[in-house]
């Protein structure tokens, strides 16, 4: 699958063979950290001092690279559509390896990051579990009721920790158990084998 | 109980009638064990009207050394005699200890909290193919939903989450260690 790339964005990403195969080395770097972790308009100025031109030309630049990696990401485009996709831009065939390293090498962090965007549920992250016997109380001596107390870890797509703590007897137990391994054994059946097989 | 040498002068302030009369100790007696009740800290739970003529800082001090007190007490499960003859060293009169004594049985009801009970569990297997931001998912998921019946019996809660077959089976494997547990518990 071959992404098009509109007009705006050619222009945008034709700042790149103007400068050394370093220079856009570092913009790669640099597109990949603000993906990380968020723009910061300083090092436009920066960068646009040292190559004597308009900090806009950079910004769009590195903006290029980043709309360019993240929309590669997320279709999940193999090595050849990626270089059919950029030979389009008539660069270099040293920048165009230059971009395809970029891609293959930061496309699975990328997806995780675009990842946590979507909407979700928080998701489990750990169980712990205690056991618990009420030997008596106000009302009624020499008792033995078992419950077992578990704290459950989940994880926000955001990062942030909860926990939750819940109480069962038993019988619940054992019933919860039953019906989370049916769930587990759905996954083995041959139709979910088939669905699985050949969607991908 | 042993209390630390601040404990004790601010239970010997609380139990002055000068600082406080027949009115403002039954006030400040159950702030201090609502502050203990609270999950979060409230910055603003001495600013009562029937406080404001006593001096901040030793209100401060009072409302510390009480909280102090009722977490020993609560430590050691302590009972009624002990806790009178404690505050009598420290010249609670009849009247105040009877009222600290009432309000202690009360607020320490309130804290054998029962976590909710877990009813039933129900589960959704999914394969999302692609969303709004990531095309190509292709990798399998599970929704549980735990129901649960909170302490005001009757409600039912439900707690959420996703996880993926491995984190499924971890939680399994750990459910099962628990029961394993609570077979072996019951055979002794």
């Amino acid at each position: 699958m071959l992404l098009v790339l509109s007009d705006e964005h050619k222009e945008h990403l034709g700042f790149l063979p103007e400068v050394d195969s370093a220079v856009v080395g570092e913009f790669g770097r640099i597109a990949v950290e603000f993906l990380r972790k968020g723009t910061n308009p300083k090092i436009y100025e920066g960068a646009a001092r040292k190559l004597s031109v308009d900090a806009e030309t950079v910004q769009h630049g590195v903006e290029g690279l980043m709309y360019l990696l993240t929309e590669s990401s997320k279709l999940m485009i193999s090595e050849v559509d990626f270089q059919d996709s950029v030979l389009v831009l008539g660069f270099t065939e040293e920048l165009n390896q230059l971009l395809l390293q970029l891609y293959l090498e930061n496309r699975k962090e990328i997806r995780h990051i675009l990842g946590e965007l979507t909407p979700s549920l928080p998701h489990y992250h750990n169980l712990e579990w205690r056991l618990d016997v009420q030997l008596a109380s106000r009302a009624l001596r020499q008792q033995v009721k078992p419950t077992v107390s578990m704290k459950l870890h989940l994880e926000e797509s955001g990062g942030v920790k909860s926990a939750k703590v819940l109480q069962t007897d038993p019988a619940t137990l054992m019933h919860l158990i039953q019906e989370l391994e049916k769930a587990l054994a759905e996954l083995k059946t041959t139709h979910c084998r088939r669905i699985l097989r050949n969607i991908k | 109980m042993e209390l630390s040498e601040s404990v004790q002068k601010g239970l010997q302030s609380l139990a002055d009638p000068t600082l406080s009369d027949l009115k403002t100790f039954p006030v400040l007696i159950e702030l201090a064990f609502r502050s203990l009740l609270t999950a979060h800290a409230d910055c603003s739970v001495l600013d009562q009207p029937e406080l404001k003529r006593i001096d901040q800082k030793l209100l401060k001090h009072c409302h510390t050394a009480a909280t102090t007190c009722i977490l020993e007490g609560v430590k050691q499960n302590v009972d009624k005699s002990t806790i009178s003859s404690c505050l009598e060293d420290f010249r609670f009169d009849a009247e105040r200890t009877d009222v600290f004594y009432i309000t202690y049985q009360v607020m320490t009801t309130l804290l054998w909290r029962c976590p909710p009970h877990i009813n039933d569990v129900s589960w959704r297997l999914e394969y999302p193919i692609k969303n709004g931001h990531v095309h190509k998912v292709n990798e399998p998921s599970y929704l549980i939903f735990i129901k649960q019946n909170t302490n005001n019996g009757g409600s039912s809660e439900e707690v959420n989450f996703s996880c993926t077959m491995e984190q499924l089976q971890d939680l399994v494997g750990k459910m099962k260690d628990a029961a394993k547990s609570l077979e072996k518990a019951m055979q002794l």
